[in-house]
């Protein structure tokens, strides 16, 4: 489920969680803490109190004077939260007591309290530092011993309700829900401010792949100004493309170049001279087809061995290159058979062409092994026109081109021959 | 005669619980004479022991010396004396009064101010003739009646606490 949600929403839904954790891990402990310091508080007023009217209380206590006691113990009347306060002599008598007006009724069970925790903490009550606090459901007790000349005569036992605690605490509780409720809607509006920060350059890169998946344009470079990870990101992607591309330049060079010579194979050069005579004939200018093979090239390879016969391959392909113009093509057919096409050839330059690519290879001096020298020579042939048709074209040129090759290779080699008519 | 008899056996019966009442306000006014001593500050006195010294009939028995043996007031160790006479009282801190006569009780009374002594006694009247603590018990509750301008006379001075419990008379009269 939650894989389904969109990255954007994870981090809204996340951030929101987070900071709702976080607020009611610090309401509970805020609200536990105060509950802590406000009934220690309460405690120790109810402490001074009981100080206060045992110190008071002692008189009474000493002469058994449970009118005064009584007297004493009707003060408390000034604090609305003391519910019950009973004076015991030093027989455990009750001498006096008092009981708030309008109290709880269930006083009774109260008192049966202050008795339970007089006879659990019967030791502890009898040492002159000694007193029991305690804090039950709906109110707090405090008990203490009141000495007279260093003996316990009498005890005091102070019952306060815990509304004023309790008050204080459902008005924290509240102010925490509010506060945190407030705040969780300020973090839930910032965080979706702040989710853009991390979706916004994940969402770019989807949106640049996707638009290379579409497009097969792996030259696009992504630009990120950032400097965290999202750049490491992005210029894993960008090395990525980087390598595509550098793996289809080669799969491009070794699908369309001969690996020898490095000229256009014989696929790549029939699809450039589809391109040219489409454009030709477009533009009605001509193409210039010159077919050439190397003369006795087998006995080349039989004299000097294959790797001869590649390094003349290599040597003859030099000089097609120097010899042919920058935006003419140069291809091996295969074997020692090489093709030039004259882009916007006429027939004068073609043969111009032609004649130095013979002339170069003738005069070329091939170092098959250090110090010893061959020399090869070519046969050409020679076909310009504009072309016609775009498929009948070509194969009209080329065939053209390669019977003058074998007129020239029947007329002696080393020469030149253009279709229906010969040169050289 | 036997009409007397019966009534006789009648108010036996009736007394019994009122001598028995009687001995526990007797036992409580003996502790309350230390008590009251602990709320009262004498004028500094180079003695070593806290004197308390009862005038006339003892109606105590040894109920006193039982109470306050081995016992401190003031931080300083009790000693009880019985006075017959006037005369006999020496220097003493706190006198209990059991005189039955009221010019006698005057006289004790008299000398107890001429010398800082606490005066207590049960008798009727005693605070308003110039003794400082009167105690009485009324269905066996205690109620004591100090005359604070005599206690003033004497030079002694009543803690506030016990003043609180009790009915003060800030004059000779009530």
């Amino acid at each position: 489920m939650f894989d389904r949600i969109s990255i954007r929403y994870k981090l809204i839904v996340l951030l929101g969680l987070s900071a709702a954790l976080a607020l009611l891990i610090s309401s509970v402990i805020t609200i536990y803490s105060t509950y802590l310091s406000e009934s220690r508080s309460s405690l120790r007023v109810l402490h001074q109190l009981t100080d206060v009217i045992s110190e008071n209380m002692r008189a009474a206590l000493a002469f058994h004077d449970g009118e005064s006691a009584r007297t004493l113990l009707a003060a408390l009347r000034a604090d609305p939260h003391i519910q019950f306060a009973v004076v015991h002599d030093e027989a455990g008598q009750p001498l006096a007591e008092y009981r708030a007006a309008g109290g709880r009724a269930d006083v009774t069970a109260r008192l049966e309290g202050v008795r339970a925790r007089i006879r659990e903490n019967a030791d502890l009550l009898r040492r002159e530092d000694g007193f029991v606090e305690h804090i039950e459901e709906g109110s707090m007790i405090v008990l203490r011993p009141v000495f007279f000349e260093g003996k316990p005569i009498g005890l005091l036992a102070v019952v306060s309700d815990t509304r004023l605690l309790w008050a204080k605490i459902r008005e924290l509780v509240l102010l925490q829900a509010v506060t945190s409720v407030v705040t969780l809607v300020l973090l839930l509006f910032l965080s979706v401010k702040l989710q853009s920060m991390f979706t916004r350059p994940i969402m770019s890169l989807i949106r640049a792949m996707r638009e290379v998946a579409r497009t097969k344009n792996y030259r696009v470079v992504l630009e990120s100004d950032r400097r965290d990870e999202f750049r490491d990101l992005h210029e894993g992607f960008n090395a990525m493309l980087a390598d595509i591309r550098e793996r289809d330049d080669r799969l491009s060079r070794l699908a369309t170049t001969d690996a020898l010579t490095g000229l256009a194979n014989r696929r790549h050069a029939m699809e450039v001279l589809q391109t040219m005579v489409v454009r030709a004939r477009r533009k009605a200018e001509p193409v210039g087809v010159i077919m050439l093979d190397i003369d006795a090239f087998k006995k080349v390879n039989d004299l000097y061995g294959h790797p001869a016969g590649d390094l003349v391959l290599q040597e003859v392909a030099q000089v097609l290159l120097a010899s042919a113009r920058e935006y003419d093509l140069v291809a091996r057919l295969g074997g020692e058979e090489f093709l030039v096409v004259c882009d916007g050839g006429t027939s004068e330059v073609t043969i111009a062409v032609a004649e130095r690519i013979r002339a170069g290879v003738e005069a070329r001096h091939i170092e098959y092994e250090p110090g010893a020298l061959l020399h090869v020579t070519v046969s050409l042939g020679v076909h310009a026109a504009v072309p016609q048709s775009a498929a009948g074209d070509i194969e009209k040129m080329i065939r053209a081109a390669d019977k003058a090759l074998y007129r020239a290779k029947a007329a002696g080699r080393n020469r030149c021959v253009v279709a229906q008519e010969e040169v050289g | 005669m036997k009409r007397f008899l019966w009534g006789l056996l009648l108010l036996l019966c009736v007394q019994v619980p009122s001598v028995q009442a009687g001995d526990e306000e007797r036992k409580l006014e003996a502790v309350f004479i230390g008590r009251f001593a602990s709320y009262i500050e004498w004028p500094a006195r180079p003695r070593e022991r806290f004197v308390i010294t009862l005038l006339d009939d003892n109606p105590f028995g040894s109920l006193l010396d039982d109470l306050y043996r081995d016992k401190r007031i003031h931080n300083k160790p009790i000693e009880l004396r019985y006075a017959n006479r006037l005369d006999q009282v020496g220097e003493t801190d706190a006198l209990f009064i059991t005189l039955s006569s009221s010019a006698a009780r005057a006289a004790a009374i008299d000398h107890a101010q001429r010398n800082g002594i606490l005066t207590i006694s049960e008798a009727k009247g005693f605070a308003e003739s110039g003794g400082i603590i009167q105690l009485d018990f009324i269905e066996q509750k205690a109620r004591i009646k100090i005359n604070h301008a005599a206690a003033l006379k004497s030079g002694l001075r009543i803690g506030a606490p016990l003043l609180s419990i009790a009915t003060v008379l800030r004059g000779d009269k009530p």
